[in-house]
């Protein structure tokens, strides 16, 4: 393909060269100017209808809409001039005449474009004497509720759902002053990605039912993360307040989730929460579990570890670091390691490639192949009589009873106890994925670091620590100060992962070596 | 549904009670159906026959509702959710059942200077409709204020369903109240 | 004119020469009045020929924006490979227009001629004629034609035995002014909401179905059979002689306050007190003139002063601060309330608003709750300002120009007849504002 010729024009007195083709409205956010805009986002086709992107172009007779309009060589562009501000001062007045402003119960508030744009360029009054228009809210659905009376009409959510998740459940109804987003009695958005829509409004108009009134916007503090709902591995932002997780929401990123996360990755957020968590190291003893120190319990652990073959029973939501230093584990004994996936229904984005809720629902399963771990759907199967189990954070069936009775020994290393575990002679609390820090490897072999967002409960450890320690504890030389320290290790020793590493990496993700290995089946 | 002042009404029709939830019977079999398919030759698209179905719709039923557009939506590939915000952008499409005579008189401006208003009272007068938008007790009448109906030379152009009325004075409208009973 | 009236002698009848004539309806009847001989001359020229004739008669177009037509057809490239597509705009919804319903009433066949020329010569095998829904006449008549037409082999895979394929069809709107935007109408035939579409892409690049679409007015396609019968030259004769930008005959629908309404034609440039006076008879009985809108409702409003001054044609309109428009001359006289009728405009594009952009949704809405209060006695000097700081607002800043049209009024009339809103403002004995804060 020919190579798309550059383009030279000025924004705001800044020299900016892009590709022809591209927005001025693009064009000026690679100058670091960011025009006021509504309808247009760049997950959606262009709409062009809400006109607060006007700017001003030299020699153009009328205003222009950046966000429809290409960029042209010579071009000189004011964002700030005063017939652009003005424009766009008067766009705001006008969507804010028949606003409610109940900006102190929108849940919108504080995150709020309309509230954004208008405490930088709009009026400090308003000349609107007449009566204002009203609706009720609007159940549509979902995890949504239409609150019509915010509406600035900018169509995100029905270019969203027709254009993107090909499923026009949405659309503009009646004309003029009366118009608003409406949808045909009984069909609902459950849509598996419909719940997108929240986030791409603008303003207070659609609403989460289940985020309804739950904390102010400014209270929330956010953190880079990656969803473990399934293997696709969407980047998010982890929403906490008071140290628990209030909502996740997608963060863009091209290359694996474009600006968008499924439903079910959105609500599976509460076992974050959940407060029936290992807390406290604890070793078996006569009458039950006794709490002890992290170290008693590590050399413990060691100890009943020592000699046996070890067989590992991994969740495939455990991040590379744990999952490498449980391979070590292993190795140490020749033992093995297994992972089960639970499986649910795929539902692809459709106007997206390659982006899906896909059926294997957990996040490193990719991460637990690359690492030496067989994946089985019985993985109990794979252990051998008088082997040393450590369920590492995995679940167990029902059906797994009958082998949990060959281990020797089971040291469960966890979030929380197994259902359906007998017992466990020793008990290393760690913490859950936005509790600690690390990085998973999606389906694609991307590899994709999160960050802490939350403290762990009362004595559990990130779990690349604790397995650390229970290295050092067995003899071996382990000694990592951070997580980072564990995957410059996992990257010298691992093939795969060769030549990366946190700085690289990054908050978008890189490849695997021989990635290609993962990528989609042609269809 | 839109609610509150607007500025040019909310819908022109008012919804009554009564028929909206009878059973509905497909409108596109047999001959209507060889109708349809026939239009959609004229065009590249199936969606391009999205209006005349509508019509053809309105013609056979009276109004538009909701199982209607879920029909043609169904047959155009359309969700009903498509067909409904189209068909609330045109006005001639009835979204209620309206009167056996469906009445618009045109108040624009070249006809309001002429005197349409005292037009559009004279029917509301000798309908018995009262009020805009509501169909008279027996059924018979619905009277709208329409915009434009271009046809601003024969001050005031009247539609009785879709017989073109021109020249309607006020003192000629129980005459023409009389043509449809 | 013809209907309802006898033409008037100062009258150039080229399309009203037959308004009025059941008889050349008919297929048989049109033909003895000299029909479908510019259609059958035109399938034996080369469609680039066809663009040149009407590029160099001047013809522009008369549904309101005045482009010329032959500039127009010459953006189709013909022979590009793509299917191409001639709309003909039948949605005649603008406030004091009824020309295009007179035309298609009584001489279906000139505009299925025009039509098909039309189609011919910018490369296009099909074309479609959207219709307002309202018009129910003209509709009926129009299907009729066609349907003669076509058994006639006039139109079809094998138009007038040429082997060339011209298919003709009609496509009825369902009551929406700004389907006659021209990319309103496309989204409307592609059975859409009658959305203006952002430009670029134009029409000739992208235009209906996605392909290469010219749109043309009904008065600009029925004048194009004329123009190649008689020449460009014979054509270009119609104008001022200081003014040859605007070309042919024009017709003009008058309305409103005037003796006798209706559809005149008359040749470019004609004295526009003349034909008020003259031509249409002044104002009715015992009153007088007051205002003119001559282009249709979109247009500025000017006094009879001015327009006495001006010359029918697109330059002499705007000589006298207006726009000639779809020529829907709008009469109003000394017995109407200027504001009143203002504000009923600005409600006819409130109702009109397709609800894309933020100004024309908004804004209409404003500017006719404002106006209808002032109506109403509710008024207050600061409207005034308010009312054309939305104006200014709602002009030049949208896809499409039913904003702008809204705006037009209310700035032209508040400048020329600012007194009458005065009077409202001070004859008022108690004012009281809601007390909504906004």
């Amino acid at each position: 393909m020919a190579e798309t010729p550059l383009v030279n024009l000025t924004i705001e007195g800044r020299p900016v060269t892009v590709a022809a083709g591209t927005t001025i409205l693009e064009a000026a956010k690679t100058a670091g100017v960011l025009i006021p805009h509504y309808c247009y986002h760049p997950g959606l086709p262009v709409a062009g209808v809400c006109r607060m992107c006007l700017v001003e172009v030299e020699k153009f007779p009328k205003l222009a809409p950046s966000c429809a309009t290409a960029v042209g060589e010579g071009q000189v562009v004011h964002v700030h001039s005063e017939k652009a501000r003005e424009a766009r001062k008067g766009v705001l007045e006008l969507l804010l005449i028949n606003h409610p402003l109940d900006c102190p119960i929108c849940d919108q508030s504080g995150e709020c474009e309309l509230q954004d744009y208008t405490y930088q360029e709009g009026r400090k009054d308003s000349r609107y004497r007449e009566a204002k228009r009203f609706s009720p809210v609007d159940d549509f659905g979902g995890d949504v509720l239409y609150v019509q009376t915010r509406c600035i009409l900018c169509t995100r959510c029905v270019r969203f759902m027709e254009d993107v998740a090909h499923d026009p459940v949405l659309n503009v109804s009646e004309r003029g002053d009366r118009a608003y987003i409406g949808k045909f009695e009984g069909k609902d958005l459950t849509h598996p990605w419909a719940a997108n829509v929240v986030d791409l409004c603008p303003v207070g108009a659609l609403l989460s039912k289940d985020f309804l009134n739950k904390a102010r916007a400014w209270e929330l503090d956010r953190t880079a993360s990656v969803c473990t709902g399934c293997s696709q591995g969407c980047n998010i932002i982890v929403e906490t307040r008071d140290n628990t997780v209030m909502r996740l929401r997608p963060r863009s990123n091209e290359s694996v989730n474009q600006f968008f996360m499924c439903d079910h990755g959105r609500g599976d957020y509460r076992w974050l929460n959940r407060r029936d968590r290992l807390e406290s190291p604890s070793i078996l003893g006569a009458g039950g579990h006794r709490i002890v120190e992290w170290e008693v319990a590590l050399q413990a652990a060691a100890r009943v570890l020592k000699g046996k073959r070890i067989f590992v029973l991994a969740s495939p939501n455990l991040s590379n670091e744990a999952l490498h230093l449980l391979s070590r584990v292993m190795q140490r004994s020749n033992g093995a390691g297994a992972y089960r996936v639970p499986q649910g229904e795929a539902a692809p984005l459709a106007g997206v490639p390659d982006l899906a809720l896909r059926t294997d629902r957990a996040a490193n399963g990719t991460g637990a192949q690359l690492l030496g771990f067989s994946r089985h759907a019985s993985p109990l199967d794979l252990m051998q009589p008088g082997d040393a189990l450590i369920v590492a954070d995995a679940e167990l069936t029902e059906q797994d009873a009958a082998s949990l009775a060959k281990a020797g020994v089971v040291v469960v290393l966890g979030t929380a106890m197994p259902a359906h575990l007998p017992k466990a002679d020793i008990v290393l609390p760690i913490a859950n994925t936005v509790e600690e820090e690390g990085t998973l490897t999606n389906l694609r072999g991307r590899v994709q670091r999160f960050q802490q967002a939350k403290a762990a409960p009362g004595l559990a450890r990130p779990s690349w620590f604790v397995l650390a320690d229970l290295l050092g504890a067995m003899g071996e030389k382990a000694e990592f100060f951070q997580a980072h320290d564990v995957f410059a290790a996992l990257a010298a020793s691992t093939p795969a992962f060769a030549g990366l590493s946190y700085d690289t990496i990054g908050l978008r993700g890189l490849p695997v070596v021989d990635a290609s290995q993962f990528a989609e089946a042609s269809r | 549904m839109s609610h509150g002042p607007s500025a040019a009404g909310g819908a022109l029709i008012k919804p009554s009670n009564g028929h909206e939830r009878a059973p509905h019977e497909p409108v596109f079999v047999g001959e209507a159906r060889a109708r349809l398919d026939e239009l959609i030759t004229r065009y590249p698209s199936k969606q391009a026959v999205l209006l005349p179905a509508l019509w053809m719709l309105q013609e056979a039923r009276g109004w538009v509702s909701e199982d209607g557009m879920a029909e043609v939506g169904a047959l155009l590939d359309l969700t009903p959710a498509y067909v409904k915000g189209v068909v609330t952008f045109y006005t001639m499409y009835h979204q209620h059942p309206v009167g056996k005579y469906f009445i618009q008189v045109c108040t624009t401006s070249p006809c309001n200077v002429c005197g349409a208003e005292e037009v559009v009272k004279a029917f509301l007068d000798g309908t018995g409709c009262g009020e805009l938008g509501v169909t008279s007790d027996d059924g018979r009448f619905t009277v709208i204020e329409v915009e434009c109906l271009g046809a601003c030379g024969f001050a005031t152009p009247v539609m009785v369903n879709s017989d073109f009325l021109e020249s309607i004075m006020p003192d000629g409208v129980p005459d023409v109240l009389a043509r449809y009973q | 004119m013809g209907y309802p009236h006898q033409p008037h002698p100062r009258e150039t009848l080229l399309l009203s020469k037959h308004f009025g004539d059941a008889e050349a309806r008919t297929l048989d009847g049109w033909k003895k009045r000299g029909g479908y001989k510019a259609l059958e001359m035109a399938l034996g020229m080369e469609p680039v020929a066809i663009q040149n004739v009407v590029k160099e008669s001047g013809l522009r177009g008369r549904g309101g924006a005045g482009f010329p037509t032959g500039l127009k057809w010459s953006f189709m490239k013909i022979g590009d490979g793509k299917p191409h597509y001639l709309c003909c705009n039948a949605d005649e919804s603008e406030p004091g227009t009824f020309k295009d319903r007179e035309i298609m009433r009584w001489t279906p066949h000139a505009l299925i001629e025009g039509v098909a020329l039309g189609a011919y010569a910018i490369g296009a095998e099909t074309a479609y004629i959207y219709i307002r829904g309202e018009i129910t006449e003209p509709l009926a008549v129009m299907e009729a034609a066609l349907v003669e037409a076509r058994a006639a082999g006039i139109i079809g895979p094998n138009a007038m035995g040429s082997g060339k394929t011209v298919n003709v069809w009609v496509h009825k709107g369902a009551g929406a002014y700004i389907c006659g935007e021209e990319t309103a109408l496309m989204n409307s035939l592609e059975g859409k909401r009658g959305n203006p579409r952002i430009k670029p892409p134009f029409p000739a690049v992208a235009g209906v179905f996605g392909k290469p679409t010219t749109i043309n007015n009904v008065e600009t396609l029925a004048a194009v059979p004329h123009i190649l019968v008689n020449g460009a030259d014979w054509y270009k004769k119609f104008a001022r002689p200081d003014n040859p930008k605007s070309t042919g005959t024009k017709l003009w629908s008058v309305c409103g306050n005037i003796a006798r309404p209706g559809n005149y034609e008359v040749e470019m440039g004609f004295p526009f007190g003349e034909f008020l006076h003259e031509v249409c008879g002044g104002a009715l009985p015992g009153r007088t003139l007051k205002a003119i809108i001559p282009g249709g409702s979109s247009v500025p409003i000017i006094t009879l002063e001015e327009a006495e001054r001006g010359f029918m044609d697109y330059e002499g309109m705007v000589a006298v601060g207006t726009m000639l428009g779809s020529a829907g001359c709008i009469v109003i006289d000394s017995a109407q309330s200027m504001p009143k009728q203002i504000a009923r405009l600005a409600r006819f594009y409130a109702h009109e608003s397709c609800a894309q952009c933020t100004q024309c949704r908004e804004g209409t809405a404003w500017t006719t709750k404002i106006l209808e209060r002032m109506v109403a006695g509710d008024g207050t000097a600061e409207d005034f300002d308010t009312l054309l700081e939305i104006a200014e607002n709602m002009t030049g800043k949208t896809i499409c120009v039913l904003s702008d049209s809204c705006a037009t009024p209310v700035i032209s009339g508040i400048q020329k007849f600012r007194h009458e809103f005065e009077a409202l403002i001070t004859r008022k004995t108690v004012h009281v504002v809601p007390t909504v804060v906004a």
